[in-house]
């Protein structure tokens, strides 16, 4: 067995778990939401933090602590070993998300080398896109992207995943004060900034604005994912978990304030006209970043720069995460008595070879983000249910409130866990499947279009019952490592 | 911009970073704490 590694100090726990909640999502989804919602996006997204993704890092955090073991590991310590499929479709859904997450790292640095080299000075962004898109490109930069990650996670927790984020998290920081100074001082900034955070009373009574504010702070924070669980394993035993919760979903948020400070005012103050600015936050999270900013960049003297200075945060926001993908699942394989050397390399191949047709196909990719990122709701239930099966108040004084001197967690968090979770979990479920057949009212059923709910069903269900059937083998395979 | 703006900005940056700010002080307190009583176990 190796000797098991810790973080050197709570510091550097914590610069490893903002550094993974801060990702893609927070640069490219939340500008484009809060400059489409204003503040009345804002006040359920701030709201959701403290009732979705707070307790389920004090949860994930706590179990990581206590059991030392990954997700599969840890979820069969907890609930007994029926249920280890249970941990493995955590494990599914967080590394069916890692194999495309490495194509956006790979987007992300390709074209932060093209803006560094002046080649993004083209006329047609939308064409410029679609031309890298559907070439064999985005696949070398996905495997340029997924070795980054994999040369850090090699190198083991000290050595790799703290020494990366003690470089990657202050970098992106200091990235985007550049930005926001140069987006507060175009002209017109007041007009993006105005839109960011005016409250609008239809907005703040559409439940469709609810929900949107649910569904970042869910995806966004990377609670219920088992990536704060895996960095948990980690922690130092004395650590306050309580603490570290409200550090990692703040700092989290914090950044997303700042890439919205620097995003919204730059494109109202770079588009020809307000309605251009609207249909520009309508443009998708791909289509937002690498059309539409590139697009709108190009206006500023210094357009290189400016974009150089986007697409590398937007990098290193999306490598810092994808090295918390990459750990979760070698921590299930040294579970199951692998080596880090030996594990690592596995997958690697894996991500590598499940990550190209993403890479490969935009339609691919669309349809994994769908499936998966709404699987991700179904997680975070599932670290509920763990806790309510264990009994929420026995959990809440054998897992969280055993260090003295911490801040201990009142009973707010049982009913949260109890009731709130679980509600706001088949609530968000139903509205984005429900949604899925508005969009598509003819094909919803359908499991080979991309966004249908069928898609969605049949691919959780194959994962689902493959989980099932091997859940034996996953049992044999943790005990051995038990005996 | 408008006040409603202003004031949704002063709230939102307030609350977000400064409860980030203020949960980072406690950390940091915390940790002088347990520095101090291991060096008072060690001295011991």
């Amino acid at each position: 067995m190796e000797k098991q590694e810790h973080f050197t100090s709570r510091w550097a726990l914590l610069l490893a778990t903002v550094g993974m909640a801060i990702g893609a999502g927070n640069i490219w989804r939340f500008p484009r939401l809060a400059g489409q919602y204003g503040g009345a996006f804002l006040i359920p997204w701030a709201i959701f933090l403290i009732l979705w993704s707070i307790p389920l890092i004090i949860i994930e955090f706590s179990i990581g602590r206590k059991t030392r073991k990954g997700v599969i590991g840890s979820f069969s310590e907890i609930m007994g070993s029926k249920y280890s499929w249970m941990g493995g479709f955590v494990a599914f859904c967080t590394m069916a998300i890692m194999f495309y997450y490495s194509v956006v790292c790979g987007w992300a640095l390709r074209y932060f080398l093209v803006s560094i080299t002046g080649q993004i000075d083209v006329t047609d962004h939308a064409q410029f896109w679609n031309t890298f898109v559907s070439g064999y490109q985005p696949l070398i930069f996905h495997l340029i992207a997924l070795l980054i990650g994999s040369f850090i996670i090699f190198q083991g927790v000290t050595k790799g995943i703290e020494r990366a984020n003690r470089i990657l998290l202050p970098s992106l920081v200091v990235l985007l004060f550049i930005g926001i100074i140069r987006a507060l001082t175009l002209p017109h900034a007041s007009i993006g900034l105005n839109y960011f955070f005016s409250i609008k009373l239809e907005y703040l009574l559409s439940y469709r604005v609810w929900l949107e504010g649910l569904s970042q702070s869910a995806w966004s924070t990377g609670a219920g994912w088992g990536l704060i669980l895996t960095y948990a394993v980690y922690m130092k035993e004395n650590e306050d978990v309580v603490l570290n919760s409200f550090i990692t979903a703040f700092g989290n948020n914090s950044a997303s304030l700042l890439a919205g400070l620097a995003i919204i005012p730059a494109i109202f103050s770079l588009a020809p006209s307000l309605i251009a600015a609207e249909n520009a936050l309508k443009a998708g999270n791909d289509g937002l970043s690498f059309i539409v900013i590139p697009q709108l960049f190009s206006k500023l003297p210094a357009p290189e720069f400016f974009s150089a200075v986007f697409f590398l945060a937007l990098f290193f926001a999306a490598i810092s995460s994808l090295i918390s993908m990459l750990e979760l699942a070698t921590r299930i394989m040294m579970d199951f008595r692998l080596p880090r050397r030996k594990a690592l390399p596995i997958v690697t191949i894996v991500t590598a070879v499940l990550g190209a047709p993403s890479a490969l196909y935009l339609k691919f990719f669309k349809n994994q983000d769908w499936v998966w990122g709404l699987g991700l709701i179904i997680s975070g239930s599932l670290f509920a249910i763990l806790v309510i099966r264990f009994g929420v108040n026995k959990f809440r004084n054998e897992f969280v409130n055993i260090v003295p001197g911490d801040i201990k967690i009142g009973k707010w968090f049982n009913h949260t866990v109890k009731y709130l979770i679980p509600a706001e979990a088949i609530l968000l479920l139903v509205w984005w499947l429900y949604r899925s057949m508005e969009w598509n009212p003819k094909g919803w059923y359908n499991p080979f279009q991309a966004d249908s709910l069928g898609t969605c069903i049949v691919q959780w269900m194959i994962a689902l019952g493959l989980l099932f059937f091997l859940n034996g083998i996953i049992q044999q395979r943790l005990l051995k490592r038990k005996n | 911009m408008s006040t409603n703006a202003i004031i949704m900005m002063i709230v939102m940056l307030v609350s977000i970073w400064g409860g980030f700010f203020y949960f980072l002080q406690r950390a940091y307190k915390r940790e002088q704490e347990s520095k101090k009583s291991e060096k008072i176990k060690n001295d011991r």
